[in-house]
This record gives C-alpha cells, structure tokens and sequence, in this order.
C-alpha cells in the first residue's frame, strides 16, 4: 500500500503553526497567572515565553527567536505608533511644566543611573551609554497594562507621556554616545559621525514620509473607522518594514510617524484610534517573545548591582517628578505612583544593548549582562509596579478584570 | 430654620447652573477627570462656583445671583475661561451640550460621594445613563405661593425652553432625529415629571410631607420634575433645557425665563388650568422631537401652534419687561433664530455632515464651548 500521501513525521514546524502555538500558549498562560495569583495577563505571557524560551526548556531556540523578531518589531510598532498618537504638542504648550517634568524624569533617571554605574568603577562612555538604555520606560508595559485596566486619568495619561519622552531621550542619547565609542575604538571620525546621522536622519524621514502617505490615504477614504483601522495597521505594517530594511530604528520611525500623525493632521483627516482585539493578538506574542529572550544570566553574579540600579533609576525618576510634578498639575502623591509607574525597563534595551555590543566589544560583556538582568526582571515584575499604580491612582476600572 | 421654608430671594433675579461635558483631548469621548480639575480651581478666585456632579465626567457651574442676563453673562465668561484654561492643563476638553454624541453609558464611573454612590445603588444603569447635560435656570421667588403659582404658569412653555435649548440630537452613537435626547433619559426616573396641581404652598408642603412620610422622597432633590420649586433659594428651577454650545446662549435663555416670569408675576393675565397638564407630555415630546418646527397644544385656546410661532408671539408679548430688565437685545436675538431656523442642535448636525464623524461634531463643538474660532475647513 503506497501511504507517501501521508506527512513524513515528525512534520516541520511551519510558521503558522508556531505563532499559533505561542499564541495559544501565551493566552493561557496570561489567563491562569491573572485568576490563580492575580497577576497582570503581561506577567502570565512573558512567564510562558521564559518556560519557552531557550533558558528553560528550548522549545524556542535562539535561531527560531531570530526568524522571529520582525513580530516582535511589527508589536512594538503598533505600540510605539499608539504611543506617539497620544503624544499631544498642544497639551505641552498649555502646561509648560509638563515638558520640563518630563525632561527632568529622562535626566534624573539617567544621571542617577550614571552615577552609581561611576562609582561602581565603569568608564564614563560605558556608563553613560548604559545610564541612556536604562532610562527609558517600556511602552509596551505602560501602554498594555492602561489597556488592560482601561485605566484613565491624570497619572496614566504622564506614565504614557513620560515614557514616550524617556524612550526618545534614550535612543537620541545612546546614538549620540555611539561617536564616542567608535572613537575609543578609533574607527574613523566620519564614519563615527555618519553613522547616528544616518540612523536618527533616516528614520525621521521614514517616519514623517509615511505620515504623508497615510494623511493623503486617510483623507481619500474619508471619516470610517473600520477603513482607517486598516490603514492604519498597513501603515504601520510597512513603516516597521521599510525600517528594518534600511537599517534604521523601528522606535525612533514609528514614533515619528505617531507623533506627526496626531499633530500634523490639521484638517483632522484620521478618526481616533482603536486597536482593540486586532492589536491583542499582537501584543500576546510580543510578551512571549520577549520573555523567551530573557537573560538571567548576571543576576545570580550581579544581583546587588542590578538591585542597586532599579533603585536609583527609581529615586532619580521619583526626585525629578517630585520637584517638577506639583508644578505640571499632578495631585498630591501623584509624584510616587507615577515613578512606580514608570519602574518597568524599557524591553528595547535588549535591542539597544545587542547593537551596542556588536559596535563594541568594549561595551563590557559584564555591563550587557547587567543590563539584560535588569530588563529580565522588570518585564516580570514591571507590569505589576505598574497595575499597582494605576490601581492605586484610582483610574483603573473596578470593572475591567485586569491582573 | 425649616428647609422648606420658602426663603423670599429678590423677585426676577437670575441664576443658572450648567452641566459641562469634560473630554479627553485624544478621542473626544467622555474623560473622568473631573476629580483633578475640581482640585485645581479650588486654588483659583472665582466669581459663582464649580461642583462635582454625578459621574466624573461633568462638573457643574454655578452662577451667583443676578438681576440683569448681561452681567450673568460675563461672570459665565469669566468661569468658563478659568475652567477651559485649567482643563487644558490635565489635557482635557470642555464642551456644553445636552448628551454626549457617542460615549458608552456603561464606561461611566460615578464621582465617588455618599449621595451619588446611594443613586447609584438605586437606580442601577439609570444613573450612569443619566450622564447628560442640562441648564438650570432659577428665577428668583417673592414667596411660596408666587412660586407655586409661577410653576403652573411656566408649565406651559416647557416647550419652548426644550426648542430653544435643544442640544443632544445625538445619543450612543446615533443620531436620535430628536432635537433634545436628552430629556427622554430624565423622563425613565420614577420621580420625573411635573409638580402636582396644588393651590398654594400650604397645599404643597401638605404633598411633600406625605411623600415624605411614605418615604418616597428624603428631600427636594428626589424630585427630578422639569420645573420645581426650590425653597432655600427662593427660586422656581426650570430644569428642561439642554447645557447650550455657548455661556452666551445659556444667558439668552436666562433672560427669556426672567421676561417670562416678570410677565407672570406683574400682570398675572391667567389663572392656573389643569388642561396644561393635560398636554404637556404631548407638547413636550414635540418640542424634544422637532424643536420650533413641531407643535403645541395650546391649554388655555385649545388649539394647536407651531412651537415656533409661539415662542415668536410669547417674546413679543413679555418684550416690555425684557425692556425694563435689560433683556431686549437677548429676547430679539433668541427671536431671529427661531426664525433663521438656527437651533444648537441644527448646528451638531450641520457640522456632522460636514465633518464626517462623531468625534470631529465633539472636538468643533468643545472649540465653540471655549470661544476659539473654528478650524480652517
């Protein structure tokens, strides 16, 4: 009997049955973190990717997490996108000290960061090229855990500006850092100048090109949501594409895209946005990615040190917010909530300290594993910092089944 | 001192008190800000004062206690330029309107006081349907009776206050075809309606304290009646019209209510009718439904009149005591709208089609709210 119409076992894992198994698997494991120990569904996804991932059973190696990564670009685009659509000029113009607070939040974070890297023995470059990646806040984890509580009000509204600001501040920081780096290195002064030009240039470009594209399309459309929603996801969609295959930063084109959406649409051309169940399926997959690329590696060598940066980030943050916040209309004890808020590390360090790393050896494999340690910790206790912040600001809503 | 003591307030003076929406900037829907707002006007000096209402997404102004619209007028000016500027420093928008176009009623949270968590509790999803906009407007009362009185007298042009005011053509999402859609989720309130036929404020405080003792009502606030007595202010409250687009309009409607009550009070040209009552539902469903363009019984004549027509004949008739209270110019102007056919819920519509969507109809109508002139088309 010829049984060849039968499939060769045991079958290739294709893509389509992988994003379904993460999918499938990062759902559940959100849901059973947030019923049976109350933790936010984020904590539940990132904890399947760690079981996942290649520090824990293998089943993702670290090949298969680098065929995957444009998802994690695509999710991170929309959050970044959302991010910067929220990020409204107008209200800095009104309330001047809300730009200075933020500024502020970004310096203080980084300074405090640099300060005690400085003093632990770190060379200057390094230190700061590690004080920069380190300021910046996750917007994936502020942007999903306002989503899942449908949080609202004046502390969610910053955490989402601030962490828009401190995420910018970081990328600007580290690429203007990089010059430096190469010059330690002695690679010559143009390509060392060319190279962060290139990048902060051309991704502004790219992003402000696509605002153009997408405000001619949405206009032609016309005011319906479900076209616009399209649009939008396309826009973005190849926004992220075109980034990579320019090699410039996803982060800094997509904010731009945001950023210029929301204040350059002055005929008002693009209704409000709603990711809805759309983006869900995104973001599913962007924890359990992110938790399968975790490393833990220098927490057991280094956790005082780790320890010892999130404090001080933390106080750094809280001091600048504390001084500034009252100023910008934030309520008191206002000022504590939102640094707690802004505690989860940005999982674009990951990226930042991996880019760095390849330009430099230098980049001490120590620092890189500090800083991953660090990431690696707050993704998985970051959500809970910040639902218990938003909960305790009271803009939760008591009725959304959050962690 | 008894609270239903009716306290004299110098007869004709004018109060109102307006319902805001508060918005959040980035999608035009309801906020919940109305917490952190409260908390930064009460740094700031301001004429009148500004309360929580029942969900966090309203506040209310209250003015203080006028005898002439135009200084109410710019005291509202002054309240709602210090309201929009403190709004825009927690990023939020402020418009008038009687109901939010597109919010979802079951987003919204109550502001968390004792009074309004116990409606809450009663009326279950009444109360947070009951997030819509309206102006009150007090006329001051020289007694009780006056204003028992005054309350059968003015019955009769609820409908015109409802035309005049009318602001909410849109409800959920959809446009209702109603000119105020406002007044249908006041009327789903067991205690809505209207005053009974009493005589006199003796005859009153007899029906009060029986419902009271039934234990229907714990005081003059259970009453959500579209006119209603209220005796610590010495005022009637005509409660039916829609918050407007402007601090302009609501004064022009606070005019229109004083010529009316002056009328009424000086010259006294009728006795109270039972018949008023008889078609007041009918009056007041075409007045919310079509606005000037619908009809009206009229009690005393038994006929019916375009709602426009009596409004124009109505101001025509109390124009010598708008003379005599300043309020000529608001009473003409209100009168050559109704002409030109201009209602704020007109102006809502035109600028849907115009604009294409719900959220564009909120953000012009928050930007007519604060007096900045509109944006380029």
């Amino acid at each position: 009997m010829d049984l060849s119409f039968l499939p060769q076992l045991p079958f290739a894992l294709s893509a389509p049955i992988m994003f379904g198994a993460l999918l499938a698997a990062g759902l559940l494991a959100g849901e059973a973190a947030n019923r049976y120990a109350s933790l936010p569904r984020i904590t539940g996804y990132a904890l399947a990717g760690v079981a996942l991932g290649p520090q824990l059973s293998g089943l993702l190696s670290s090949e298969v997490l680098h065929a995957l990564s444009v998802l994690i670009d695509l999710s991170v685009g929309l959050i970044v996108f959302e991010l910067g659509f929220r990020f409204d000029w107008a209200w800095l113009k009104r309330n001047r000290w809300l730009l200075v607070t933020a500024v502020a939040e970004s310096l203080f974070g980084f300074g405090a960061i640099f300060g005690a890297l400085a003093y632990f023995g770190f060379e200057p470059v390094l230190a700061a090229s590690a004080a920069a990646i380190g300021t910046a806040t996750s917007p994936a984890v502020v942007m999903l855990v306002a989503h899942e509580l449908r949080a609202e009000g004046q502390i969610t509204e910053r955490a989402l500006l601030f962490t828009a600001v401190n995420s910018v501040f970081a990328y600007v920081a580290l690429t203007l850092l990089l010059p430096l780096l190469h010059i330690e290195l002695q690679v010559g002064w143009l390509e060392a100048l060319l190279r962060p030009l290139y990048i902060l240039g051309g991704s502004l470009l790219a992003g402000a090109a696509a605002c153009m594209l997408m405000l001619a399309l949405a206009r032609w459309l016309g005011k319906r949501e479900d076209r616009q929603f399209v649009l939008l996801v396309a826009m973005v969609v190849l926004t992220v594409g075109v980034a990579r295959s320019l090699n410039l930063s996803v982060m800094i084109a997509l904010m731009t895209l945001g950023v210029l959406a929301r204040n350059l649409d002055r005929r008002h051309v693009l209704m409000p946005l709603r990711f809805g169940y759309g983006g869900q399926l995104f973001f599913v997959i962007l924890f359990v990615l992110t938790g399968a690329g975790l490393e833990f590696g220098a927490w057991a060598t280094a956790a005082g040190l780790v320890a010892t940066l999130l404090v001080v980030r933390f106080l750094g943050k809280g001091l600048a917010i504390l001084l500034f916040g009252r100023l910008s209309g934030v309520r008191t004890g206002g000022a504590g909530l939102l640094a707690i808020a802004l505690l989860p590390l940005s999982g674009l360090a990951v990226g930042m300290v991996r880019d760095t790393s390849e330009l430099s050896p230098a980049f001490g494999k120590e620092l890189a594993g500090i800083l991953l340690a660090a990431v690696a910790i707050s993704e998985l206790l970051g959500p809970l910092a910040t639902q218990f912040a938003l909960r305790r600001a009271g803009e939760a809503d008591p009725g959304a089944r959050g962690g | 001192m008894d609270e239903m003591d009716f306290r004299p307030s110098a007869a004709i003076s004018l109060g109102v008190e307006l319902e805001l929406q508060l918005l959040r900037a980035h999608d035009f829907d309801l906020s919940r800000g109305a917490g952190d707002l409260l908390a930064l006007l009460e740094k700031r000096k301001l004429p009148g004062a500004v309360k929580p209402e029942i969900t966090e997404s309203m506040v209310e102004l209250n003015s203080s206690v006028h005898r002439h619209h135009g200084s109410l007028r710019d005291e509202l000016a002054v309240m709602r330029d210090a309201v929009v500027k403190e709004a825009g420093v927690l990023n939020l928008r402020v418009a008038g309107g009687g109901s939010h176009p597109f919010h979802d009623w079951a987003d919204r949270r109550i502001f968390p006081t004792g009074r309004f968590r116990s409606i809450l509790e009663r009326y279950g999803y009444l109360a947070k349907q009951f997030t819509v906009f309206g102006q009150h407007i007090h006329v001051g009362c020289p007694s009780g009776d006056d204003a028992v009185y005054l309350i059968h007298m003015l019955t009769r042009y609820v409908p015109h206050f409802i035309a005049l005011s009318a602001a909410s053509p849109f409800y959920q999402g959809e446009d209702t075809l109603f000119q105020s859609s406002r007044l249908t989720s006041i009327s789903a309130f067991p205690l809505a309606g209207h005053m009974p036929f009493v005589r006199d404020w003796a005859e009153f405080l007899e029906y009060y304290d029986k419902m009271r003792g039934f234990g229907i009502v714990a005081s003059m606030k259970d009453f959500y009646w579209d006119i209603r007595p209220k005796p610590e202010y010495g005022t009637v409250e005509i409660r039916v019209c829609d918050t407007p687009l402007t601090v302009q309009r609501a004064a022009l409607l606070g005019a229109y209510a004083q010529a009316l009550v002056a009328y009424h009070l000086q010259e006294r040209p009728r006795a109270p009718a039972r018949a008023v009552y008889l078609v007041n539902s009918f009056n007041r469903f075409e007045a919310s439904r079509f606005g000037c363009r619908g009809e009206l019984v009229e009690p005393y004549e038994s006929r019916r009149k375009k709602i426009g027509a009596d409004i124009l004949e109505t101001i025509e008739t109390v124009m010598p005591h708008a003379l005599q209270l300043d309020g000529a110019d608001a009473l003409t102007e209100l009168a050559a709208d109704v002409r030109h056919g201009y209602s704020d819920a007109n102006w809502l519509l035109e600028c849907h089609t115009v604009r294409g969507s719900l959220p564009d109809v909120v953000r012009e109508s928050a930007a007519r709210w604060s007096g900045t002139p509109p944006d380029a088309r």
